[in-house]
């Protein structure tokens, strides 16, 4: 049976991360599992970890004043959700699962702690979350052009 | 030459699909496009979007923009209306012949296209892998529906659609088409892609499979430009040296590459 170390190494955010980097996060890491339709983030909490996605979809969504629900993205298997709450941080949309979803969470205080430990590990972590951040942004700014109307 | 229009359906929101009858058996290749012509009104350049094989219907799919798509919207199944073509370059499916393909659609982008699909699908065993990407605005503004949820049922066809934004009543992945080209299974060196859609969504595309390791030169774009004769005499449509009317609609990426990035062309 693998152990968590191992499957964390294997999710496409920690992929290359030295051995001795993932040994020192994996203890920041839990192995969660979501019901269809539970919730992983609701607009205006503060958020205490991020998560990186093994299995299922997660809608990224708002509402609008008449209750309609507006999915805005779906984050897929490899994708991380919560970037910005790498601190602290309010969360600005409802992240729901779309059916079963398994993640591993990253408890932000750990790991905010062990990137302060070590620059390396910092510099890693850091890179990895603007590239996903560029990758992000590049995808909604495309989407703003409304391309199709 | 004057055709009846056999039958007239409405596909989505402010489109709708012709199926003409032409007095003559009509032979035309995917990607090429016709001259469609409103009795008093105007001619504008409209893609074939039915099956190449078929000789005796003529089928275009048609998004109502401006005054001749107005007009043409206003005809009904028995009305006359003008077919000048067909025109213009062809998808490579001789080129492509042997390795895999790859449609990538967007929003309208998918009617082009749709005949070179046709072809493919009818000549199977010719391909690799076939996969075929599509984007749209939203659930309600996916073209085709029925025909991509059959294309998506078959066990040698790889299908997935995206949508822009959605409600709760998709379960299909929300965002853009691109997304979905960087999670494809392409084999870079045996692929040609043929891209149909929005020019920004080329480009965005185009940028993403590069990143995938495609060369320019395995990726065929089709463009429109504004044009009048079909012929490439009167230069409506000229993109730097070359008319889209005539040396295109479609066009290997590695052609144009370097006009589609200089504004006004």
């Amino acid at each position: 049976m693998e152990d968590l170390e191992s499957i964390l190494q294997k999710h496409s955010f920690l992929a290359d991360l030295k051995p001795e980097h993932v040994k020192l996060i994996v203890g920041c890491a839990k192995n969660l599992r979501f019901r269809p339709g539970e919730f992983l983030a609701r607009e205006g909490q503060k958020e205490a970890c991020m998560y990186l996605i093994r299995r299922g979809t997660v809608a990224v969504e708002t509402h609008a004043p008449n209750g309609e629900t507006i999915c805005i993205e779906t984050l897929m298997p490899g994708d991380v959700l919560g970037i910005s709450w790498v601190t602290p941080a309010t969360a600005h949309f409802d992240c729901r699962a779309r059916e079963t979803v398994i993640a591993f969470s990253l408890d932000h205080d750990c790991l905010d702690r062990k990137m302060k430990e070590d620059a390396e590990l910092g510099f890693a972590i850091t890179s990895r979350l603007l590239d996903n951040t560029y990758q992000r942004l590049s995808r909604l700014r495309l989407q703003q052009l409304d391309v199709y109307r | 030459m004057p055709m009846r229009i056999g039958r007239a359906g409405h596909d989505i929101d402010g489109v709708f699909t012709w199926a003409l009858e032409p007095p003559a058996p009509f032979a035309f290749e995917p990607g090429q496009f016709n001259m469609l012509y409103a009795h008093g009104v105007g001619e504008v350049p409209i893609s074939i979007s039915g099956d190449p094989n078929d000789f005796s219907t003529l089928h275009h799919t048609i998004r109502v923009v401006g005054n001749v798509t107005e007009a043409l919207a206003a005809l009904e199944a028995g009305d006359e209306v003008g077919v000048r073509g067909p025109f213009g370059s062809t998808w490579p499916l001789s080129e492509a012949s042997g390795q895999d393909v790859l449609f990538v659609a967007g929003g309208l982008g998918l009617a082009p296209l749709r005949p070179a699909i046709l072809s493919v699908l009818k000549r199977r065993s010719e391909f690799g892998q076939v996969t075929i990407i599509y984007g749209a605005r939203s659930p309600t503004d996916i073209l085709f529906r029925a025909e991509l949820e059959r294309w998506r049922g078959r066990f040698d066809v790889t299908l997935e659609a995206i949508v822009d934004h959605s409600g709760t009543d998709w379960y299909g992945p929300v965002g853009v088409v691109t997304r979905l080209v960087a999670e494809a299974e392409i084999d870079p060196e045996y692929c040609v892609a043929m891209l149909c859609g929005p020019e920004i969504m080329m480009r965005f595309t185009e940028r993403e499979l590069e990143q995938r390791g495609l060369e320019p030169s395995q990726i065929w774009v089709s463009l429109e430009r504004s044009m009048k004769c079909g012929v490439g005499l009167c230069g409506h449509c000229q993109l730097g040296g070359t008319f889209v009317c005539k040396d295109g609609p479609v066009y290997r990426y590695d052609q144009v590459a370097s006009k589609l990035l200089l504004r006004g062309l």
